[in-house]
């Protein structure tokens, strides 16, 4: 029904691993700004979804899980909405593959068929960012704003799996609003949206185990040329890159020998702050890189308490 | 059609301040860069130096640099660059994983074939058949098909983000190499080939970030042969033990529980005898705990519903070998 | 000072596979070539290579097939040694890496090709050739034979009648070097850049038949230039006979399939030189669009396309925004291939002691007049083994100095010369798009004895404007226009060759057609027109052959 006379948009909630496990502040800003927004999270449909295998399992086994997946949204006729750029990357892969009827109605007989599901293919999977500018539109985001950002030069920072593949994350018909969908989130809620050499780029975390020193070197050039152009602070919709971004940039900072300082926002956390959410709401003290600084700027912050 | 090119130029003697010298040129709709340049060194310029061979996007010669993006100039529209310049004129530079030499052309070999010599470029078969072929029922896999047609051109070198730190990396275009070699059921020396290619600097290194796919103009996916790459490493237990420990664990996770644990994940890493690894961890683990931000290590992982359909799924999985 | 017992000059299928041939019979090698071999021109072959490999087939059919479509004028002997190679080369080739595509019982697959009688042609995709040079270099690689990749060699030292090697510019640093060695293999592919709509790679610049004529060795067949039927119309890129192979038709501008006109029964499926002819008659009969006609492969299975034919769907696309599915694709006959060259024996011994040469810049006389699809890889790589065998084999023996350093600085000096030149408004370039321009008009599929001397005289003017040029780059670092002075200076020599045997055959036999002796004359010709260099331009002489 309506919120904020909204209609209310209802998807299959698909909050992956990570916004339950190394960034739970994720997860509850998600769904304090879903609510705001008018978003309906259904949190049953995939209830007993799996892994979207996060690009470290097999194709070999990950696909038919994320078929899996499709099919229970499919049956519940509802599209997927992700929080996480990885999940919404790696289904996006599946899902494309699984557009082939052949390796579609393998998987099925093999895979799913025991369990009674089947994938059809018409599954759609939507990240919150997109959700955001294709389903409720920029002007009503901006319409809601009720602390803007004044100006508060941002970093968009993307991550990998959100703009490549291009001609699947970003094809054609959605040219329009995914090339520069972040960018166009941190304007309308009043901030200044600032390119950085890193802003589509790797931010290193998948090679922590490999190879630690390039890790830090990529994480760390990311950050500091952020910080060199006078960005304030990072936004990003990937919880992997946060965990790195802000959880590790310590560690990058040790590597280059410089200090870095650069606060880092999950997506809907900014969007949450905008919309006049406290930072306690939003669990900004669970970061490690302290986002006092912004709200200090914002005006905010003295109500605040560990 | 008039169009403008800005060309970053540059010989070792006769410019070695690297100076931007601006041609303008009248090409027809569909011609390509290539044959933009070949007018230009024919018409106005003939010092302009630039690669260029097959001219039908098959011998990867002619590759540069056009507007910050690499690019195969004889499979680039004019068109398209000029729609695309931004300050008036289309940039032209060499590519950039290595020196440039002069105008457009950049030292390959000291870091392309360098690279691609490293990762043992050719099969050592079995024993070849005595007479006739090896027979190959089936035909060949696909994708070994597709990786064929890798022209070695080094695009997605260019766009590979841990190059950029480290240039030491064996990069996407050797290890698309490395994939035709160790794919091809024909070669003796799978095993051995990845653990060479999992040595430091080798294919561990790799982010799996799709530059290298976005920047081929082949169609031929080199970010997905690497994770096949990976894929083959871990399941014949090739690779060094923390990422093939990594892999498992995860796994082994998504196997019990329907998803991942990040704690065990973390510890499994590292290895649970390696104090030294484990350790390192802490100083996170404890900060991000005393946050709430991480998982501590011995909270135990929820079972998800439908684990045991997850679980089927790797069985079944398994069990197809 | 490079020193190997035998250099190959050329890093293409006959080259590489030069290399293999005299690395394997223990020759000690060297490869010098212009571009990186995996940049060389036999990248960008498409189709296939021929062999009798299946049941019902033998490399007899296989022979006859070659002697037939060459207008009956190949080499006996050398079509023998080809094809009767063919089945072990091509299986070889297997064995060193290349994937070819598979039948059922996961044998190599073969396919028709248009002038062949039997399924012959191995293939991989679209893109055998690419496929083929790519494991060529894995084997070199694995040999550590050394490669000099961006040299250019510039001119043969020749002494005591012998080839003694090659001076090289090294196009990094702009240095001449002599390359000492027993023997050469010159392997330096094709020379279609002196037509202007060629399907020819920019190396193609006649380097090594220029080098090796005016040593003194002759050169063969030169009035025998292949047209392909199917070019892309706009940029002469070319199509593969492939898609005419998987049932492409031909159209004219009515829809009217025409080859019904020209060859009934074989239809697309004809010869080159009988497909190239007929489309160009229909463009001059004022059937053509734009000059050009059309391919229609619209109603061709589209999974099967995307399978067989890959990288030509992306070339369309790419190229003309076309989508064979939907639209017609106009296409006109290209110069492809030159059948004349370097003349050498089946050995690829070139008479010259210490001289030997392979691929498309040598002609054992094995294509006659016109050469099937898929025969030209094959030559490449039979006759390309046995010159790297036979090159190896003579260094064995050899009694051998290194050219004399008196020689070698007379060399360089004359090669120095220009770069003292000041350079005035023309280039190399100019030159060169301006010879492509009459050799198209003159010297491509129709000549008549008013062109060829028409293109003769401009060529001679051309001479002078080439002799005037100097240079504008005085740095050594990758001074192409140096290279482009060179390259032009060889196809200017090398276009009088053609000309000159061109106007020599007075009768009309596979590719070489004369407005003026429309008829096939095997009374005066069944003969092959030899060239040799002298001051007044080159000197003809003749070889008969044997037919059978
Ligand atoms: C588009 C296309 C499709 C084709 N498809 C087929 C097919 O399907 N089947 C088939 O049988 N044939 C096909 N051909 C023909 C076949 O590709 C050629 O005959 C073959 O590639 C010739 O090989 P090559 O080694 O003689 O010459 P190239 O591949 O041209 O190699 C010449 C080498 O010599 C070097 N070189 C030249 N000059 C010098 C110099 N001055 N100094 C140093 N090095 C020099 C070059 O760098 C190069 O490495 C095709 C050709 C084209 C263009
Ligand atoms: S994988 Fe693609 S981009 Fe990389 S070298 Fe090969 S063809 Fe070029």
């Amino acid at each position: 029904m309506t919120t904020n006379g909204q209609v209310k948009t209802k998807y299959a909630f698909y909050p992956g691993c990570v916004s339950k496990g190394g960034c739970p502040e994720l997860y509850e800003a998600v769904v304090q700004v879903a609510e705001k927004l008018g978003f309906e999270l259904d949190d049953k449909a995939l209830e007993s979804a799996g892994c979207t295998g996060a690009g470290v399992l097999s194709k070999e086994v990950s696909d038919p899980i994320n078929a899996r997946t499709f099919a229970m949204a499919e049956a519940a006729g509802l599209e997927i909405m992700t929080i996480c750029s990885t999940c919404q990357g790696i289904m996006t892969q599946a899902h494309h593959r699984l557009k082939d009827e052949e390796y579609r109605a393998m998987i099925n007989r093999d895979f799913l068929a025991e369990e009674g599901l089947e994938y059809k293919g018409t599954t759609v999977i939507r990240h919150m960012l997109w959700a955001i500018v294709e389903d409720f539109g920029l002007d009503k985001l901006k319409s809601m704003v009720k602390r803007p950002l004044n100006g508060l030069p941002i970093a968009h920072f993307y991550g990998c799996y959100m703009k490549r593949p291009p001609e699947l994350m970003v094809p054609k018909e959605f040219a329009k609003t995914r090339k520069t969908a972040l960018e166009d989130v941190i304007e309308a809620l009043g901030g200044k949206a600032v390119k950085t050499s890193g802003r589509g780029k790797c931010c290193g975390f998948p090679i922590l185990t490999s190879n630690e020193d390039n890790s830090m070197a990529m994480l760390g050039d990311h950050t500091l040329d952020a910080k060199a152009k006078g960005v304030k602070a990072m936004v990003t919709p990937c919880p992997l890159c946060h965990l790195q971004l802000d959880g590790k940039q310590a560690d990058a900072e040790a590597h280059k020998q410089e200090e870095i300082d650069m606060p880092v926002f999950h997506l809907p956390q900014l969007v949450g702050l905008a919309l006049g959410f406290t930072p306690k709401e939003m669990n900004l003290q669970r970061h490690l890189v302290s986002t006092k600084s912004i709200e200090e700027e914002l005006g905010i912050g003295v109500e605040v308490k560990a | 059609m008039e169009v403008k090119f800005a060309v970053k130029r540059y010989d070792p003697i006769t410019n070695a301040d690297k100076s931007t010298q601006t041609y303008t040129a009248e090409v027809d709709e569909g011609d390509m860069v290539l044959d933009a340049l070949l007018q230009i060194r024919d018409e106005q310029d003939p010092t302009l130096a630039f690669r260029g061979s097959c001219r039908t996007g098959f011998c990867g010669d002619c590759t540069m640099t056009v507007n910050g993006k690499g690019a195969i100039a004889c499979r680039t529209k004019v068109k398209k660059a000029w729609d695309g310049a931004e300050d008036g004129a289309i940039e032209l530079e060499p590519l950039k994983m290595s020196r440039q030499m002069k105008d457009l052309v950049y030292n390959a070999r000291e870091f392309h074939w360098n690279k691609f010599r490293a990762v043992e470029p050719w099969v050592d078969p079995v024993q070849p058949p005595e007479k006739g072929e090896h027979l190959v029922p089936g035909g060949h896999d696909k994708h070994l098909t597709e990786s064929m047609r890798c022209t070695q051109c080094g695009l997605c070198d260019q766009g590979c983000t841990v190059l950029v730190v480290d240039k030491t990396f064996v990069g996407p275009a050797a290890l698309t190499k490395a994939y035709r070699v160790v794919a091809d059921e024909r070669d003796s020396r799978k095993r051995q080939r990845l653990d060479k290619l999992s040595l430091p600097r080798g294919m561990w290194d790799c982010t799996h970030c799709f530059e290298a796919s976005e920047h081929c103009p082949k169609y031929i996916e080199p970010t997905d042969r690497i994770f096949d790459l990976h894929d083959m490493a871990i399941k014949a237990e090739a690779g060094p033990p923390k990422v093939v420990h990594h892999y498992k664990s995860f796994a082994a996770s998504v196997k019990a529980h329907g998803w991942l644990d990040e704690g065990r994940l973390a510890i499994e890493t590292e290895g649970f005898t390696n104090v030294k690894g484990l350790m390192k961890l802490l100083p996170l683990a404890v900060k991000a705990g005393l946050k709430g931000k991480h998982p501590m290590p011995y909270m135990l992982h929820k079972k998800r519903p439908g684990h045991e359909q997850i679980k089927r799924i790797f069985e079944k999985w398994e069990s197809k070998g | 000072m490079p020193q190997h017992d035998v250099l190959v000059v050329g890093g293409g299928f006959a080259g590489l596979r030069a290399a293999l041939g005299a690395r394997a019979s223990g020759a000690d090698v060297g490869i010098l070539s212009k571009v990186h071999p995996m940049r060389s021109h036999s990248s960008g072959a498409h189709s296939g290579i021929n062999a009798a490999l299946k049941s019902g087939d033998s490399w007899e059919t296989h022979a006859k097939d070659t002697i037939a479509a060459g207008g009956d004028l190949s080499d006996r002997s050398a079509v023998e040694v080809m094809c009767q190679s063919a089945a072990e080369d091509v299986v070889a080739l297997e064995h060193m890496g290349v994937i070819f595509n598979r039948d059922e019982e996961g044998r190599i697959d073969v396919t028709t090709f248009p002038g062949s009688s039997q399924a012959r042609t191995a293939f991989v995709g679209d893109s055998a050739g690419h496929v083929i040079l790519q494991v060529l270099f894995e084997q070199i690689v694995r040999s550590e034979i050394r490669i000099y990749d961006e040299w250019f060699a510039a001119s043969l030292l020749m002494e005591d009648g012998m080839c003694k090697g090659v001076i090289a510019r090294d196009l990094r640093t702009g240095e001449l070097h002599p390359f000492h060695s027993k023997a050469v293999v010159m392997a330096t592919g094709n020379l279609g850049q002196m037509y202007n709509g060629g399907t020819c790679s920019l190396t193609g610049t006649g380097d090594g038949v220029a080098l090796a004529y005016r040593a003194g060795v002759p050169l063969i067949d030169m009035e025998m230039v292949q047209y392909h039927p199917t070019t892309l119309a706009d940029r002469g890129i070319l199509i593969t006979e492939g898609v005419r192979a998987e049932g492409a038709h031909l159209v004219n501008k009515k829809g009217e399939r025409f080859m019904e006109r020209y060859d009934a029964e074989a239809m697309e499926m004809s010869t080159r030189d009988v497909v190239a002819r007929a489309a160009m008659t229909e463009v001059r009969k004022n059937r053509g669009d734009k000059g050009h006609v059309f391919l229609d492969m619209r109603h061709l299975d589209k999974a099967r396309m995307t399978a067989r034919l890959q990288e030509t769907l992306w070339l369309m696309d790419d190229l003309e925004g076309l989508d064979p599915s939907e639209a017609l694709i106009p296409v006109k006959p290209g110069m492809h291939r030159p059948l004349g060259g370097i003349k050498i024996d089946t050995f690829g011994d070139t008479g010259t002691p210490g001289l030997y040469a392979a691929g498309e810049c040598a002609s054992t006389g094995a294509h006659g007049a016109n050469r099937l699809g898929g025969n030209s890889l094959l030559d490449c790589i039979v006759f390309g083994r046995r010159a790297g065998e036979s090159a190896s084999r003579y260094v064995r023996g050899a009694t051998w100095s290194p050219a004399t350093a008196d020689l070698v600085r007379e060399q360089e000096e004359m090669l120095n010369e220009v770069t003292a030149k000041d350079a005035n408004s023309d280039t190399a370039g100019a030159i060169r798009r301006d010879l492509g321009e009459i050799m198209d008009k003159n010297v491509g599929m129709v000549r008549n004895l008013r062109g060829l001397r028409k293109a003769a005289n401009s060529v001679a003017k051309l001479q002078e404007r080439f002799g005037a040029l100097g240079i504008r780059d005085k740095s050594g670092a990758y001074n192409v226009e140096l290279r482009a002075i060179r390259e032009v200076g060889n196809m200017l020599d090398v276009a009088q060759v053609i000309i000159g045997s061109a106007e020599a055959r007075q009768e009309s036999r596979g590719c070489h057609f004369r407005s003026d002796f429309e008829a096939r004359d095997d009374e005066n010709w069944m003969k092959r027109i030899v060239a040799m260099h002298s001051e007044d331009g080159p000197k003809l002489d003749y070889e008969p052959v044997e037919a059978g």
